[in-house]
């Protein structure tokens, strides 16, 4: 985790603006704090471990910054992370795919389910938050009823290496979502696209009338975040070594908290990848901390809840005294 | 003219036979005609004891999905009310194990219903937060803070006198009396009052509900209000058919509320719909996944039939709606 | 005593002031309307008709001036104290809810209640009956779903809500742009009813023919001042016309002659519906072509069927006498095609972005390189845009929202400039702002019409089409109805054929 915050904060001074910066010091400080009252916390050790308990959310969390920026949402990805978690050991055990095509096959499911809620979304304009309910509902009732409620295991050993292992001792999956952090603040950052999905959330009319193609961009965005899904459950059940169908049950809180948070608009036309990671530092910190002084797991997302909401509120009157 | 009409010309227009192709009707039919299928097909289907366990087990989903409808209808969502109904079902046995009178531990989820959702109505009407966030957040809340205070134990031993839901009025089990008296109040206030038809005029144009002198800030908070009122009644409804409360949210119960209301004919959008309509399409998922088990489907399709089905009504009433515009503009 | 209440007018506006900033609305406007009267307010887009009638219905207060109400002057602090005082407006778009039924949607917020609070349904149907039958209404039944009902039983039902109210004074604001002929039978059918019963009716509309046809009395605005009143018995349409558009054609308009190329656009039988049928039309390269018309019929709808936001159902567009096929804004800007829209604030600019990024907005792909911007580049391009147009901003990573109207529109202008376009569509382009940015607007297409470029452009402002363009058309309803060149078009015949009441002066195409 504090890999990537301090990527962020390196590279940051010109391109955090006072949203991000304000949240890093926040975050150095909790770091500080926690550092200071359990000596187990900032061991590399701990910290690494964090990272790579981090990365599902966090890979997952890159597309949903794009959908929030546009004004959209996607509260589908937790159960498309349930569905291909199924299709990847399903496909593999009881359809006999070789595990590497299955690995393919599982991704491609993830894309798919995406690219269906961008479908419909740009072509019938079926509101987001309404379309993705429905499939949320839709795509985790199909990882159900395809697995039956049976768990894959007994994966080969090398499948393990995503999810459990390390390149110089930094854990596996972590370095792929560093890498794929960096590419998605780059793309938002630097190219046309990026600057299209800000143009749609800031006024999509106007961004039409500019002749940028939004459907286009629309369809590719939902499409990621199907993807990212599906590779997020890749290394979930790498990491855990079973397949389930109860996979991702909720993640779209953690992922849409640690966006929010990370200072993108709920409403559209702002957020930055870099706020992201911040964000998602932060979330895992707080599931972190609370478990050291002896919090239990389900006590975290009450707390990941509240900043939710408090995280749109605070920013909302922001906004307000600004106008 | 009836509520049930009134609705029927909201999505067929007047006059007529086109009365008949509502919403509702189209329910009621697919209803009654979904037993006769199976009951054909497996006689057991229909047997006093299947029926009446679609009907005792669900009710509690059609009364939630009354207020849900409400909510939606003004042009909101709440996704927190599944765990709310687990909180409350286990503050109401916890109660009733600890010695409280039984009166008690029937109010106070009613109280507490109320209490917790307008406090959400009032988040998002006067601080202008989306209602997906504001009841992402409360989900969150209500379901790990549930978790870790009672530390997942199930209550039992619970007294003979909270099982409310045992008991029958005029032969009929009390679960289905909630369940129609419920329904019947809340379509007659939808219809008759003043503050009933604010809520539909908010969900259709709030804007304009402003400038004919209707609140619709107020009207938001009064509508969740309600929402936590049926909620905190279907909790009784649940809780006190339950020899044991297992002190957790019952899986995926808000998904199954609004699968109810966008199905009995509550458009997405706001605006349009009745709470008769979702109490007949908890009725028909109900009926559905016990047709599965009786046709030897197994049970974990129910999940993505739900799915689908709330995907295609919303994409019905997406392209019913669009045709209506194309439709006023050649007028 | 009585008999000066009853000479005083029904409502009264003495002196009304009225700004906004950077906009003086109204200044001195003053206007009445008496019991049994329709009075007519006749003005061009912008000479602050809207604005005076949301003064009168309580939606703005006023800066200065008075409001009187049989003689005693009255504060609107909202349009609820309007209501109170008799005051109904019945606006463009119909405040009515689709969903709920016509005796609900008359009633709303007002019903009649039973015991307990409820409402009474069957007093509330009764009165609404009772409310038809005053108007002999016999077509729509109060339990109808109004969302059901046509555009002119709609406008009925407010009218019924209006009434509903006791208002004695009843606000019109172009009650007849999307009703059929026979709707508006029947409308003035209704009006002559209403004055019989010694309503005070404030008519607002564009079509002279409808003002000779309902008014007693009509007030002419123009650039939110008043310029008079006639009795319409008194006038005639071409004196209205004058009244309206009064004797600016002198303002300096720098159109410069310069010599017209061979056709860029060449658009034969574009449809599309509702508000597109069948227009054909060319503009050649050099060429100024004003396209003037009411708002309502159908140029900014043209226009963005051109440019492929709303592509055509049929028809066929040639652009430098190639076929070509527009299906998206994107296709269009890839054939040369810029189009800078009408509504500023929605269509034209991310308010939110910076003036940097608005400026490449529309040039992206331009500026582009595998699909990395080129961040230089883009500060450059924007820095000369400001230069070049003269845009007042600090810095170009001011936030674009932030700059006067005038401003906003260079940077809307100058970032579809940027793609050097071969056919220039602008939109109402000096709609709201100052006179020095417009000026240099109008400059600016001289400039561009110079060095070849092709403009069409939509305006309400009949000044500007007259001044600046070298052959002017005019729509009405969706199609085109009158082409004049530069020397025969005057403001009476293009005022004529925009209004369609006199006979057109038309030259042979």
């Amino acid at each position: 985790m504090s890999v990537a915050a301090e990527i962020s904060a390196r590279k940051a001074p010109w391109w955090l603006k006072r949203h991000e910066t304000l949240l890093a010091i926040i975050l150095v400080l909790a770091l500080i704090g926690l550092g200071a009252f359990n000596e187990r916390f900032l061991t590399p050790d701990n910290l690494l471990n964090q990272g790579r308990l981090m990365t599902e959310i966090g890979l997952i969390s890159l597309p949903m910054t794009f959908v929030i920026i546009t004004g959209g949402i996607d509260l589908s990805v937790g159960a498309i992370v349930g569905l291909c978690a199924i299709m990847l050991g399903y496909s593999w055990k009881n359809f006999g795919f070789p595990l590497p095509l299955a690995i393919v096959f599982s991704l491609f499911v993830g894309a798919l389910a995406g690219f269906v809620n961008g479908l419909v979304i740009t072509r019938v304009k079926v509101p987001p938050l309404i379309m993705t309910i429905a499939t949320l509902a839709l795509y985790r009732g199909l990882a159900e009823g395809v697995s039956q409620a049976h768990s894959v295991r007994g994966y080969p050993e090398w499948f393990y290496f995503l999810g459990q292992g390390s390149i110089l001792g930094v854990p596996t999956q972590l370095l792929i979502l560093i890498v794929l952090m960096v590419v998605s603040g780059v793309v938002l950052d630097r190219t046309t696209f990026g600057r299209t999905l800000y143009a749609i959330g800031a006024n999509e009319t106007a961004a039409r009338f500019s002749a940028l193609n939004v459907d286009r961009a629309k369809l590719i965005i939902y499409t990621l975040s199907g993807l990212a899904s599906g590779l997020a459950a890749f290394v979930l059940v790498s990491r855990v070594t079973t397949t389930r169908m109860d996979m991702g049950l909720g993640y779209e809180l953690d992922v849409i908290a640690a966006v929010v948070l990370g200072g993108a608009s709920i409403f559209g036309g702002s957020g930055t990848i870099w706020g992201t990671a911040i964000g998602l530092a932060m979330i895992q910190l707080l599931k972190n901390g609370l478990a050291l002084t002896g919090v239990k797991g389900d006590a975290t997302i009450v707390v990941i809840g509240a900043a939710l909401i408090l995280s749109v509120l605070v920013a909302s009157s922001l906004q307000r005294r600004r106008d | 003219m009836s509520a049930t009409a009134f609705a029927g010309a909201a999505s067929a227009r007047t006059g007529g036979l086109r009365r008949f192709a509502s919403q509702e009707a189209l329910l009621a039919v697919a209803v009654i005609s979904l037993a006769v299928v199976v009951g054909a097909i497996n006689p057991r289907f229909l047997a006093y004891r299947n029926v009446a366990d679609i009907l005792l087990g669900n009710a509690y989903i059609a009364i939630a999905a009354i207020g849900m409808s409400m909510v939606i209808i003004s042009g909101n969502i709440d996704i927190s009310v599944g765990s709310l109904i687990g909180v409350l079902a286990t503050i109401s046995g916890s109660l009733a194990v600890a010695g409280a009178p039984t009166f008690v531990s029937w109010l106070v989820p009613l109280i507490l219903g109320v209490a917790v959702m307008a406090a959400q109505g009032a988040v998002v009407a006067y601080l202008r937060i989306p209602s997906i966030v504001v009841t992402l957040g409360m989900l969150s809340i209500l379901k790990g803070g549930l978790i870790s205070v009672t530390g997942g134990r199930w209550i039992t031993d619970l007294p003979q006198s909270f099982h409310l839901a045992d008991l029958n009025v005029v032969g009929l089990p009390m679960p289905v009396v909630i369940m129609v008296l419920a329904t019947a109040l809340a379509a007659i206030w939808m219809r008759y009052s003043p503050r009933g038809r604010a809520t539909y005029a908010t969900g259709g144009n709030a804007e304009a509900a402003r400038l004919c002198g209707v609140d619709p800030q107020r009207t938001v908070v009064m509508v969740f209000a309600i929402h936590g009122l049926f909620a905190g009644i279907a909790t009784l409804v649940y809780a006190t058919q339950l020899r044991v409360i297992q002190s957790n949210t019952p899986a995926g119960l808000e998904l199954t509320v609004i699968t109810a209301s966008v199905v009995g004919g509550v458009s997405i959008l706001g605006g349009v719909g009745t709470v008769v309509g979702s109490t007949l399409a908890a009725i028909l998922i109900a009926e559905i996944t016990s047709a599965l088990v009786f046709i030897n489907v197994s049970p974990y399709w129910t999940d993505a039939l739900r799915g689908g089905l709330i995907l295609a009504t919303v994409i019905a009433d997406i392209l019913r709606r669009q045709r209506r515009a194309a439709r006023e503009w050649k007028k | 005593m009585s008999e000066a209440i009853q000479i005083a007018p029904l409502l009264q506006a003495r002196d009304i002031e009225k700004s906004f900033p950077g906009v003086r609305a109204l200044s001195g406007v003053s206007f009445e309307v008496k019991a049994g009267e329709v009075h007519a307010l006749l003005g061009e887009n912008g000479a602050g008709k809207s604005t005076l009638i949301k003064v009168l219905s309580g939606v703005y207060q006023p800066d200065g001036g008075a409001i009187l109400i049989d003689g005693r002057e009255v504060r609107f602090a909202t349009p609820e104290d309007a209501k109170r005082a008799g005051v109904a407006t019945i606006y463009q778009e119909l405040l009515l809810f689709p969903e709920l039924t016509v005796a609900e949607n008359i009633f709303l917020g007002h019903a009649p209640l039973a015991g307990g609070g409820r409402i009474d349904w069957r007093e509330m149907r009764a009165k609404t009956e009772a409310l038809l039958a005053s108007l002999e209404i016999n077509d729509i039944d109060p339990d109808q779903i109004v969302g059901a009902l046509s555009v002119g039983h709609r406008q009925r039902v407010e009218i019924l809500r209006a009434l509903s109210h006791d208002a004695r004074i009843l606000i019109m604001d172009e009650p007849t742009a999307s009703l059929t002929e026979v709707d508006v039978t029947r409308l003035f059918d209704i009006v002559r009813r209403l004055k019989g019963r010694g309503v005070g009716v404030v008519y607002i509309s564009h079509r002279l023919d409808e003002i000779f046809a309902i008014a007693d009395r009509v007030t002419v605005l123009r650039d939110g001042a008043y310029v008079g009143w006639r009795p319409v018995a008194d006038t005639t349409s071409a004196e209205l016309v004058q009244m309206m558009v009064g004797r600016r054609i002198d303002n300096l308009f720098p159109k410069t002659v310069v010599p017209i190329g061979a056709p860029v656009l060449e658009a034969r039988d574009i449809v599309r519906r509702p508000m597109t049928k069948s227009v054909s039309l060319s503009v050649r390269a050099g060429e100024i072509v004003g396209l003037a018309g009411l708002v309502g019929s159908g140029r900014s709808e043209f226009a963005q069927t051109i440019f492929g936001v709303t592509p055509a159902e049929s028809g066929e567009i040639r652009l430098m006498g190639e076929i070509v096929r527009i299906d998206s804004p994107e296709s269009a800007r890839a054939r040369g095609i810029a189009y800078v829209p009408e509504d500023r604030g929605v269509q034209g600019l991310v308010r939110p972005m910076s003036v940097l990024h608005n400026f490449s907005l529309a040039a992206l792909s331009a500026l582009a390189r595998a699909g990395f911007i080129d961040r230089a580049a883009e500060r450059r391009m924007a820095e000369a845009g400001v230069k070049r147009f003269d845009v007042k901003t600090s810095s170009v990573d001011e936030i674009a929202g932030r700059l006067s109207g005038g401003n906003q529109q260079k940077i809307v202008l100058g970032k579809w400039l940027a793609n050097n376009p071969k056919l220039l569509i602008l939109d109402e382009p000096t709609r709201g702002i100052d006179v020095g940015a417009k000026a240099e607007i109008h400059r600016l297409m001289s400039e561009l019409a110079g060095a070849g470029v092709a403009i069409l452009m939509i305006s309400s402002e009949l000044p500007e089409v007259l001044g600046m363009s070298d052959r002017v058309l005019v729509m009405r309803e969706g199609r085109l109805v009158g082409e004049f060149d530069r020397a025969h078009a005057t403001s009476e015949a293009v005022g004529a054929a925009m209004m369609g009441s006199e006979p057109k002066v038309e030259k042979a195409a």
